[in-house]
């Protein structure tokens, strides 16, 4: 029951991280990743600092410690697509699969990397997996389909399909992407969540029995719990625990830190012999930490994974653009979750997921392609999802004057430059109340040796914020004229003045 | 032209001083009403149409019998906070017969415009299925047509890659407005934008003059719109343009300015 109502919070949640009409996103489906220990942790070795927004994952550490294991079985959202599917057993797992090592070996590998500087905790993190499955493939996948089956109804049946309009306004309004995105990864995205749906034919919640890294953290918080099942043996005669029990003992016990409380074994026991009770944590329940070989594989694994993933290709840094707000790259991929929340929400679809532009450092991180989606100027949406606030939290006066990056001209490609005729449609979209594009007219000799008035845009670098707006409505084919590169310096804009009178006469009509 | 602070009193005079809303509209009529909602900017700013005046329009066309009036504009920012934060949609919320869609991308069909420079152009269906076209833009600063009036709100209306009209900006309008006219053009003057257009964002930018402009003649309705920037008609490539195409008058001394 509880599983049910967090898959379907999970989801409402999901669907709410939206632009629906409102400035502010009240709540929004990052209230999952602020409550994740795993991210808590990446967030606490890679930054090595504390950000108040993780507040709640530290009372769902406080709760493990004290009830055990229970998100798995109680919460995760994910596991209870696994729970629902009940994909039949047809394998038997390998091996080296069930080695309870492998699991520790993999947190401790993410665990150390993050101290080393590299934070890469939300590639695997089994929310952040559901979510860009959701994002980047299933979500968009819907809206298409929506939409592609009302055009269509449009050439079937033209005006009359407006009989139909209330309906699929309020599906519209309320469920579907406002707009279509297709997003690189996505493939992989799916892959990587079917792959965990896969596992399943090796037995119940494999993923989480042996992989999952949230599910290891918990379980290594859970092993000192007070709250746990007596008899802590299966008793002898019966052994049907066995096969109820999701997690699989394959001992006659299930490890401390392994059960994942969802009490199965006491609601079906026929004899009432089983029991979850408060008790003194089990003497000689093994160590509370791994075996030395794995904390020092996972250490040394970490240390090798962190020095080279962090090569970046400066050709691809040139136009590598994060979201507004975000000041310097190294602070931004410490913090970043992977979850992919600012790119769903993205009012404008300005933001994808990197592939290689960041290096391997940066993968699933959101940048900027003005081509595609520029940012809009008066929308704080992203800053307001992001679960760390590596994307920072901002009101919209500061939050425009934050530097993207700035644009430049290529005078090789834009019209008034290389073919002497006006255009300056990047002026007038440009949002900067006096105008980071400005024009002046030139006489100029055009190709056809004719002497005219053209207008010549240019632009004033320290109004520019580089959201990008000039880039994505340049009326060129392919490459645009005018593209915000990336800078360095990202020292946020100073704040406009208004006077009563416009700001420089010769800008204006009069 | 009607001065005064009451908007949708101004409205209203200066469309019974060009013969009232039932000179244009007929009983069970379809009318388009375009206003200019294409900038997330709120009222003050001076980007979009006043969504006072605005509502003002749609009652006049109601009460002359219209039997559904569409309000709409192919936005430059997300439609949805353009449509939202300009008043418009809000300010229409609830009145019957009205709808305030935003464009839906398949419905602009491909137009032979016949022109000097534009051949041929993607126009939207509601607009050219529609009785009655009322033409409702703000009077502003533009960066390249130096303003932007009833003219060139017809932009509102065309899909496709609008900036590829740039290169020929007072052509294309012309090639535009020669096949798709407006029966009444309205032009909103209660605020008008003097620098930094089509956006604005500068408050100082904006002057408050009260006006409304009505005109069957889409010219001289933008011709007249002009003095109040203290510009000649000549002065605008594009008024100029659209006259010489017999599209209107612009000569000030053969325009009769009613005041009311």
């Amino acid at each position: 029951m509880s599983q049910l109502l967090f898959l379907a919070l999970f989801l409402v949640l999901f669907v709410m991280t939206e632009y629906r009409g409102h400035d502010q996103i009240s709540v929004a489906v990052n209230s999952f990743f602020r409550s994740d220990p795993l991210v808590l942790a990446g967030y606490l070795l890679a930054a090595k600092s504390w950000s108040r927004l993780l507040l709640p994952a530290v009372v769902l550490v406080a709760a493990t410690l004290l009830l055990g294991r229970f998100f798995c079985a109680w919460i995760c959202p994910l596991g209870t697509l696994l729970d629902l599917l009940r994909i039949r057993k047809t394998a038997a797992a390998p091996p080296w699969l069930l080695s309870p090592n492998l699991k520790q070996w993999l947190l401790l590998t993410l665990l150390f990397a993050s101290l080393f500087n590299l934070n890469l905790v939300g590639l695997l993190d089994p929310l952040a997996i559901l979510l860009r499955g959701l994002t980047f493939l299933l979500y968009p996948l819907l809206g298409l389909a929506a939409r592609e089956g009302w055009v269509e109804l449009y050439g079937l049946i033209g005006e009359q399909r407006d009989s139909f309009a209330p309906l699929y306004g309020l599906l519209r309004d309320n469920l579907l992407p406002f707009r279509d995105a297709i997003y690189p990864l996505a493939f992989f995205s799916t892959f990587l969540l079917l792959g965990i749906f896969f596992l399943e034919r090796l037995g119940t919640r494999t993923w989480c029995r042996c992989l999952c890294p949230l599910g290891t953290l918990l379980g290594w918080l859970g092993k000192v719990s007070l709250f746990r099942r007596l008899p802590v043996d299966v008793c002898g005669d019966c052994g049907r625990c066995r096969d109820l029990c999701p997690m699989r003992p394959e001992q006659g016990r299930l490890e401390a830190g392994e059960c994942i409380v969802c009490m199965n074994c006491e609601r079906d026991c026929r004899d009432r012999r089983v029991t979850f009770k408060l008790a003194a944590p089990l003497k000689g329940a093994g160590p509370l930490l791994p075996e030395r070989r794995v904390f020092l594989g996972g250490m040394a694994a970490g240390l090798l994974l962190a020095v080279p993933a962090r090569f970046r290709s400066p050709e691809m840094t040139a136009t590598l653009l994060r979201p507004p707000g975000v000041r310097a790259e190294d602070e931004f991929l410490k913090k970043c979750v992977r979850c992919g929340e600012c790119i769903k929400v993205c009012l404008k679809n300005a933001l994808y997921p990197a592939a290689w532009q960041s290096g391997v450092e940066g993968f699933y991180t959101p940048c900027l392609i003005p081509r595609l989606g520029y940012c809009e100027y008066n929308c704080t949406l992203c800053g307001q999802v992001c679960p760390t606030g590596a994307i920072p939290r901002l009101p919209v006066e500061a939050k425009r004057r934050e530097v993207i990056g700035k644009a430049v001209f290529d005078k090789n490609h834009c019209l008034p430059f290389a073919k002497r005729i006006d255009c300056i449609v990047c002026e007038e979209h440009c949002p900067i109340p006096d105008k980071a594009i400005r024009s002046r007219e030139v006489t100029v000799v055009g190709s056809d040796g004719v002497e005219r008035i053209v207008k010549e845009p240019h632009i004033l670098d320290e109004t520019c914020n580089g959201c990008g707006i000039c880039e994505n409505v340049c009326p060129l084919e392919g490459r645009a004229g005018v593209q915000v590169l990336a800078v360095i310096n990202r020292t946020p804009l100073s704040e406009p003045v208004f006077g009563s009178e416009p700001a420089d006469s010769g800008y204006a009509v009069k | 032209m009607a001065e005064g602070s009451d908007y949708p009193a101004i409205t209203r005079r200066a469309i019974s001083a060009v013969g009232g809303m039932k000179r244009f509209v007929k009983v069970g009529d379809v009318v388009v009403v375009k206003p200019n909602m294409g900038w997330d900017r709120p009222v003050e700013l001076a980007a979009n149409t006043h969504p006072l005046v605005v509502r003002a329009v749609v009652e006049e066309c109601l009460a002359a019998g219209a039997k559904k009036v569409k309000v709409f504009d192919y936005t430059c920012n997300d439609a949805r906070r353009c449509y939202a934060n300009s008043g418009i949609e809000r300010a229409l919320k609830g009145i019957k017969r009205v709808e305030c869609k935003q464009i839906e991308p398949e419905r602009f069909k491909k137009v032979q415009l016949n022109g000097q420079f534009l051949k041929e152009w993607e126009l939207y269906d509601e607009a050219l299925a529609a009785d009655v076209y009322i033409n409702l833009p703000i009077a502003k600063h533009h960066g390249l047509s130096r303003l932007t009036l009833g003219l060139k709100n017809i932009m509102g209306i065309m899909g496709g890659n609008r900036g590829f009209m740039h290169r020929n900006l007072d052509t294309a309008l012309a090639d535009v407005n020669a096949h798709f006219k407006s029966h009444l053009t309205i032009i909103d003057a209660t605020r008008i934008l003097t620098a930094h257009g089509p956006q604005g964002g500068n408050p100082g930018d904006v002057r408050v003059l009260n006006t409304i402009i009505a005109s069957t003649d889409i010219v001289a309705a933008d011709a007249f719109a002009t003095t109040l920037f203290g510009l000649k008609p000549g002065d605008i490539p594009v008024t100029v343009a659209a006259y010489k195409r017999g599209l209107g008058e612009m000569n000030l001394d053969r325009i009769k300015v009613v005041r009311v």
